[in-house]
């Protein structure tokens, strides 16, 4: 399995120039305080994810992948496994400029904020994932993006149906009090059921 | 000798297309040459034996085992398979990782012997560099059967005759087997030991390649002399222009039998087209 995370990571690498630029835009974003830029490394990472599964897709990889021993299983253990070492190098990143931001800014650093930022970020960006690599294993990447599209969509419009029954006010004061039990614990109970979502469409999947 | 592959009534339908009640064993120690025409289900087949398709019915056995993808099968698909924005060197580093018994030596010693760059993306390499990347990946774990989709394709005669020797290096150990599938017909009459020959799902032709040499001919005749050839005689024939051509069978009773006629050997490739083409 250890090879399918090197091989995600490799792709990453050499696809890293692509994103030397986008860094630099985003490093004189952080410095000269532009933007509020904590969610865009990681949310670059869920880039750089999707297109190891371009290029599983377009070289037909998992045709050859499956063939190898445990290899569908490894397949999918692989994708989520280097998509959370990729996450974790990213908020980190995220963690140490905004902490150099505010020392080269003189502003004092609030490290429970800090915490709940990188929190917050991880969590959107792993809500992403989860709802998009079932899909991307089952549909590719290009049909998945009509999927996802879809998907996105119909989740708006229900939620745009139930808004008005649903106290907002009480679902964020829940969040307020319990932000560190309620986003790790869903956190990874979701990723938990997207990779068995994953793992069974794979398992059944014809290359 | 062992059976290194036993498939009883495979079947796999398609809309379109089925492959049909296959039953074959194959034996360790040789080479074994899948041919037939575009489409007549050889990638199908070999598909099925590596689970990157699922058999409909039937039961496929490898090494006596039904779970049988390990480390000990070396394979090469029909078309280019690694991300293409990956150089060699990485390749072999992945494979590291995935196969116990990869062997980074032999492995580099292959991209040496190949003259392939290691640290070019794959995309700058051309079909021939590809293909050859594809088979020392294949053979850099030790496996005991490579299964092979149209390995020499894309490759120009010196590599390919490079590439076949090292086939034959690799069967020189008795426990060790290939199957591979190929257009490239006289590819087989070098190295192949037994031929299956597919046609519209079916298995039309399963013989040592030596029997097919020495048992099948081709009889070129005229329109008279070919009216004096008993039907039972004729296994296939197919009308020309100015004569008849006949695939025969037990070349040398049919040799006696009509003295006067010519019966040439028959090449791999004569056989198919007229196994295919030919009228019954």
């Amino acid at each position: 399995m250890l090879g399918f995370i090197k091989k995600d990571l490799f792709i990453i690498k050499n696809n890293l120039k692509f994103i030397g630029l986008i860094f630099i835009v985003y490093l004189l974003m952080a410095f000269t305080n532009k933007m509020d830029v904590t969610f865009l490394l990681p949310f670059l990472s869920v880039v750089l994810m999707i297109s190891t599964f371009s290029y599983d897709d377009f070289n037909n990889w998992n045709a050859y992948a499956v063939t190898m021993p445990k290899g569908r299983a490894n397949i999918v253990k692989a994708k989520y496994l280097s998509t959370l070492i990729l996450l974790v190098i990213s908020t980190i990143i995220v963690t140490i400029i905004s902490i150099l931001v505010s020392l080269v800014n003189k502003k004092p650093i609030n490290y429970s904020e800090l915490l709940l930022m990188m929190s917050v970020t991880m969590y959107t960006t792993a809500l992403v994932l989860v709802i998009m690599y079932p899909i991307i294993f089952k549909f590719g990447v290009e049909k998945g993006r009509i999927a996802i599209f879809i998907l996105i969509f119909g989740i708006a419009i229900l939620g745009g149906l139930f808004i008005d029954y649903i106290n907002l006010s009480s679902v964020v004061k829940l969040l307020d009090k319990y932000w560190q039990i309620i986003i790790p614990v869903t956190g990874i109970g979701l990723i938990y059921i997207s990779y068995i979502i994953s793992k069974r469409i794979v398992m059944k999947k014809e290359y | 000798m062992k059976n290194i592959i036993e498939i009883k009534n495979l079947v796999k339908k398609y809309d379109n297309f089925t492959l049909g009640g296959l039953s074959l064993d194959i034996p360790s120690g040789c080479i074994i040459g899948l041919i037939g025409e575009n489409g007549a289900g050889k990638t199908t087949l070999i598909k099925c034996l590596l689970n990157i398709i699922k058999k409909d019915q039937g039961e496929i056995k490898i090494f006596g085992k039904s779970n049988y993808l390990n480390d000990d099968i070396g394979v090469v698909l029909d078309n280019m398979f690694f991300p293409e924005i990956l150089k060699p060197y990485e390749i072999g580093k992945i494979m590291q990782g995935i196969y116990q018994n990869w062997d980074t030596e032999l492995f580099n010693n292959y991209l040496k012997e190949f003259e392939l760059p290691t640290n070019k993306p794959i995309k700058e390499l051309s079909k021939g560099m590809r293909k050859k990347l594809e088979i020392a990946t294949a053979l850099s774990h030790h496996p005991k059967l490579l299964i092979l989709d149209e390995p020499t394709s894309g490759l120009d005669p010196v590599v390919r005759s490079e590439v076949l020797d090292l086939f034959l290096e690799f069967i020189q150990d008795e426990d060790k087997s290939i199957i591979l599938s190929t257009h490239i017909t006289s590819d087989l009459e070098h190295i192949a030991d037994k031929i299956i020959f597919i046609d519209e799902g079916k298995i039309v032709l399963n013989e040592m390649r030596d029997d097919i040499i020495d048992d099948y001919g081709i009889l070129k005749c005229s329109k008279e002399e070919f009216k004096n050839i008993k039907k039972e005689d004729i296994v296939r024939y197919k009308q020309n222009k100015y004569n008849y051509e006949v695939l025969v069978k037990n070349k040398k009773e049919i040799k006696k039998k009509y003295k006067k006629m010519v019966i040439d050997n028959i090449t791999l490739e004569e056989l198919m087209v007229l196994m295919i083409k030919g009228e019954a």
